[in-house]
């Protein structure tokens, strides 16, 4: 192998990128391969149409941790985050409802609707708030082992056990409700005014293939109202130039600590020899060696594709066969001319800056989910929607603008046809399900990019389509994300890694994957770099080196207990 | 409260009865309260047509929890338990069938025809679910630990729990968790390829719940049930007479251990004097004093419909007004000329003939779509256009339910929400009942030429004749959100409630679900300790 680099990281997207910036600031020789053309993965902004940029996929960020962008400086790098005021979710019938911000215009428009919802909404927020704080040490810490007795994974349970004990009842009363009911169930007990409940049921439902009705979408719930009271930023918001500047941003702060990055650089395989990660082979043929390779791909590229089976452990490649993808949403990106006319609320206004939301009632919501069971795209879709370039003017031609449009549910597997059969219906559906809202927008479409599950896999690498490299289902987390007892970003092949979003703490645009698992490996180096070592040279070396890497296994499978949690 | 005391029990289901023997036993005098005519609560058994009677409920036992069998000796006071195998046939409309019988290598045998995979992992399955419901069996035979102040027998007793655990080794303890919180659909398919198969198993999950096989936490509550009978489906077992005869026994076993019964005598209300109890009121307006008072019956009863609950703790009664209980079933009982014949049978069949075939209980719903899709109208205020059942022919193995040659047919119906969005229940309970013979047609062609009578009772008629709120025939929903330390409600899983002398002991408190009598006999111990 001509080159080596102490660690290759496979893919360009936010984690994979936060987890190179990271080993670089960590002196480590670092060197990122992306498959596309351009960085970001599926935070990425494209000019798909000329003169209209496009954050194709992920459209908005809330969850981004605010350690992250302090520690890597991204604002010095361009990171600008524009706020995102309110949620606008027009009704079938002209009426609508337009949460704000301003918590008080909130309750007041909430009262509009329903005098008890206007006093539940002030002690949901209260109530919140404790569940936010709870949770959050958790998206920082490396999971615990629940199986074993080592002490360091008993500290970290009883840490946890310690803080449900500091709750007071009601809090851990509705922790519990969280972590185990459906968002609707939940929502019933503080709400009566349906299009507030089915709004807010939507964060519980976005990129999992469940309806507001199934259990464990309360917790989804939670991972999205988590970015709303965020320290740094409180609220949602767009990124100035598209969801892929956040991606830039990123990149620029590696390369300014060193880190090589190399577009249109697709990996064919991992190398792996006597049991351990070496180096990967590119596409072209190219081989490139290193002693950790960090993969930010999702478990089937990384295990399935670029792995043999015959390098893995049975068990865990059984748990990477039964890891959950089931892509369910799609996305619309529409070039707009002019804007679209709400009936709920005609002509233009600041509730097309915030999200748009078509989720008029709990039915609805539940009816979209259950075409998606038996195979079909919603006939009456959820949609997210954004204008960005109400905030940021400099995403589209002067008087133009972009919409972008989040479609639930779009089911990976169809029941009859393809997706590329049925991609143009699918964007029809979708223009058609807006027009019963905003008459006009028919007439204001001059262009629009469809991406169905098919595509998002195809183009973005997004298994199934699935926009956090896997459910957030409740056996698919913490100590379980993505494998049982592969939970702690390491992998069954020394010196390799994992530490994309199809690891705790999940999917969104937290960056938190990638610096976890950046300490991890850090924390790992002196034991993996001595054994890289040996995996040099002659095979008689060899020999020696794999029985070295056999004996040093069991070591690396004992240290598992002995990783930090950062609190 | 010194012993020899009376203590009022309101309702005269298998659990009160359960806690009347044990209180008894425990040295005080227990006094039963039944509103009906006839102890059993939702186990009794009911003629419904002339000359036909049948379980008009529950139509299998749960078991009974091994030790209660033991203290209580239901054979001792005429109970004989009819023992089915195969417990289930299962029949596809395309003429096929599968049959589960008790021992594991039989009913692999017969799934062999329809996949040799399936046939191949039955066993497997089947030992899995019986290491793990080993762990469930632990959990529901303990009191729900305090989160605050743990008791040291909290502590002894989740030490023997994490025992438990530990001993199903990392793979097992992983298992327990990834699939607690998985929808039954998602379990099953980790084990089997046959849609029957996928169907039979993952129904456990759904049954009596406003769950269907694609939610999540359907597998909790399947591992619950297996808890209580380790086989991968429930078991098909009644005894002679129906489930009256069970019911009878434990109320006769509770009275020579010392307990009063009355029927006909319905309490009205629970006086509370001071944040403690004072006594109940019956229907006639007889005031019994008395210091304790344990309600058998659900949760939302005790607390709105037989307390003023104003003088409740406001965040109790709102956790109270939570508790979800909205009931999803409905029952139809047919009174049948002769036996219906099931044309899959003759597919399925083995060397034991038709009648043993049939004499488990009947499971329609060949496949995971089928069920969701029943689920689905419940969602919105409808019910299944084509039901999931759960059928037994008890004249099959107890004939003197029925004159001679003919039978009856019971049928639990799912999914039937207890509002329906158009009309009501008793102008729509004809509907249903033809709904389910329909159904029926499908899989036994000729069927409804054999029908002399049909019972239907609507998630209405569960509530008014047989007082479970809402329908819910668990007295509340059984989800990850309301078992254990949850059930009823956080702070309050120990049988005791904040009112002083009032105990809960029905289905509505851990571990709940089904004829098990456990929550009853978890439920004495608690009392008797506070009592004491």
């Amino acid at each position: 192998m001509a080159q080596h680099y102490d660690v290759i990281v496979i893919g360009g997207g936010h984690n994979g990128l936060v987890n190179a910036a990271y080993l670089a600031k960590a002196g480590k020789k670092v060197l990122v391969l992306e498959r596309r053309h351009v960085l970001g993965g599926a935070a990425v902004t494209e000019e798909i149409i000329p003169g209209f940029l496009f954050s194709e996929c992920s459209y908005v960020v809330s969850l981004l941790r605010p350690e992250i962008i302090r520690e890597l400086d991204l604002p010095r790098h361009g990171l600008e985050i524009l706020p995102l005021d309110g949620t606008f979710s027009p009704m079938p019938d002209g009426n609508h409802l337009w949460r704000m911000n301003d918590h008080a215009k909130s309750v007041r428009e909430i009262r509009r609707h329903s005098r008890v919802d206007a006093e539940a909404y002030d002690e949901f927020s209260k109530m919140m708030t404790p569940m936010c704080r709870f949770v959050k040490p958790l998206l920082s810490m490396v999971p615990p082992d629940p199986t074993t007795l080592k002490l360091n994974d008993l500290k970290q349970l009883n840490f946890l056990l310690q803080r449900f004990r500091e709750l007071s009842s009601d809090e851990r009363y509705t922790l519990i409700q969280l972590m185990t009911m459906s968002a609707a169930d939940f929502l019933d007990q503080w709400f009566e005014t349906d299009v507030l409940k089915a709004t807010m049921s939507a964060s519980g439902i976005i990129g999992t293939f469940l309806g507001i009705r199934s259990p464990g979408t309360a917790y989804v719930l939670l991972h999205h109202y988590m970015g709303e009271i965020d320290g740094a930023f409180r609220s949602w918001g767009f990124s100035r130039g598209g969801t892929g500047a956040i991606s830039n941003a990123i990149a620029g702060a590696a390369r300014e600590l060193g880190v090589e990055i190399r577009t249109k650089a697709p990996v064919a395989k991992i190398v792996v020899k006597n049991g351990r990660a070496a180096g990967v082979v590119l596409q072209s043929g190219e081989e490139i060696g290193a002693t950790i390779v960090s993969s930010s791909v999702d478990p089937h590229l990384t295990f399935l594709k670029f792995l043999q089976a015959s390098e893995l452990p049975a068990d865990f490649l059984e748990g990477v066969r039964r890891y959950k993808f089931r892509g369910s949403s799609g996305k619309v990106n529409l070039a707009l001319d002019a804007l679209p006319k709400f009936k709920a609320i005609p002509g233009e206004g600041a509730h097309l800056r915030g999200a748009i939301s078509i989720s008029p009632s709990m039915e609805y919501m539940e009816r979209a989910y259950d075409d998606a069971k038996y195979g079909n795209y919603s006939r009456r879709p959820y949609i997210d929607m954004v204008i960005p370039s109400l905030t940021d003017p400099s995403v589209a031609p002067a008087g133009k603008h972009v919409m972008s449009c989040f479609v639930q549910y779009a089911p990976y597997k169809l029941a009859e046809g393809t997706w590329d059969q049925t991609r143009e219906a699918f964007g029809d559906n979708v223009i058609d399900t807006l027009a019963e809202y905003a008459p006009n927008i028919k007439e204001i479409v001059v262009g629009r990019q469809i991406l169905t599950p098919l595509d998002l896999e195809r183009e973005f690498g997004l298994t199934q389509g699935n926009i956090f490299q896997g459910e957030l289902s409740l056996e698919q987390l913490f100590f379980l994300r993505p494998v049982a007892g592969w939970a702690y970003y390491r992998t069954p092949v020394d010196g390799l890694y994992m530490c994309g979003s199809a690891t705790h703490p999940g999917g969104g645009i937290m960056g938190a994957n990638g610096r976890i698992a950046s300490q991890v490996m850090l924390k790992d180096w002196g034991k993996v770099a001595r054994k890289a070592k040996g995996n040099g040279g002659s095979d008689a070396k060899n020999f020696v080196s794999a029985r070295n890497a056999g004996a040093g296994s069991g070591a690396s499978a004992s240290d598992i207990s002995s990783q930090k949690a950062s609190h | 409260m010194p012993i020899g005391q009376r203590v009022a029990i309101i309702g005269g289901g298998h659990n009160a009865l359960v806690t009347a023997f044990y209180l008894a036993k425990g040295g005080f005098k227990p006094l039963v309260l039944e509103r009906r005519e006839l102890v059993g609560g939702g186990a009794v058994t009911e003629e419904f047509y002339p000359g036909f009677r049948c379980s008009t409920l529950a139509h299998t036992a749960g078991p009974l929890r091994a030790d209660v069998l033991r203290d209580m000796q239901p054979e001792k006071f005429g109970c004989e338990m009819l023992h089915a195998d195969p417990r289930v046939f299962a029949p596809t409309p395309d003429g096929r069938a599968l049959l589960f019988y008790d021992d594991h290598e039989k009913t692999a045998g017969g799934m062999a025809r329809f996949s040799a995979r399936d046939a191949g992992s039955y066993p497997k399955f089947a030992a899995a679910l019986e290491k793990i419901a080993g762990v469930f069996a632990q959990i529901a035979a303990i009191t729900p630990p305090g989160i605050d102040k743990p008791s040291p027998e909290d502590l002894w007793n989740l030490l023997k729990t994490g025992r438990g655990v530990r001993r199903l080794g990392k793979t097992g303890i992983f298992d327990l968790l990834r699939w607690g919180p998985m929808a039954a659909a998602d379990f099953v398919a980790e084990f089997f390829e046959t849609e029957l198969v996928r169907a039979v198993i993952a129904a456990r999950g759904i049954f009596g719940t406003a769950l269907g096989p694609w939610s999540a936490g359907s597998t909790a509550v399947l591992l619950l049930r297996a808890a209580a009978d380790a086989h991968p489906v429930g078991p098909a077992s009644a005894p002679r007479g129906g489930m009256g005869t069970l019911t009878g026994a434990l109320a006769d076993a509770a009275r020579k251990a010392g307990a009063e019964i009355r029927t006909g005598a319905e309490v009205r209300h629970i006086r509370v004097k001071d944040g403690a109890v004072s006594g109940v009121v019956l229907d006639d307006g007889e005031e019994i004093g008395i210091e304790a008072v344990v309600s058998g019956v659900d949760p939302k009863r005790t607390f709105f419909g037989l307390m003023d609950a104003s003088q409740l703790d406001p965040t109790f009664a709102t956790r109270i007004k939570n508790l979800r209980a909205n009931g999803t079933v409905a029952k139809v009982n047919v009174a049948l000329g002769g036996l219906p014949e099931f044309p899959a049978l003759a597919a399925g069949i083995g060397a034991d003939g038709f009648r043993r075939a049939l004499s488990g209980r009947i499971h329609i719903g060949p496949d995971i779509d089928y069920l969701e899709k029943a689920f689905d109208a419940s969602k919105y205020g409808e019910f299944s256009a084509a039901p999931y059942l759960d059928v037994t022919i008890p004249t099959l193995l107890d004939p003197f339910l029925a004159p001679e040659g003919k039978h009856v047919l019971s049928a639990y119906v799912q999914f039937a929400p207890f509002t329906l969005k158009k009309g009501t229940w008793e102008a729509r309970q004809g509907e249903l009942g033809r709904v389910v013979l329909q159904t029926l047609e499908e899989f036994a062609p000729g069927l409804g030429e054999l029908v002399e009578g049909v019972q239907v009772i609507t998630p209405q008629s569960l509530e008014s004749e047989y007082g479970f709120t809402g329908g819910q025939i668990y007295h509340g929903e059984l989800a990850l959100d309301q078992l254990f330390t949850m059930r009823p409600v956080l702070d309050w899983a120990r049988y005791l409630t904040p009112v002083r002398g009032l105990y809960l002991c029905g289905s509505g408190t851990h571990p709940g679900n089904g004829l098990t009598g456990a929550s009853g006999a978890n439920a004495a111990k608690e009392i008797i300790r506070d009592l004491r």
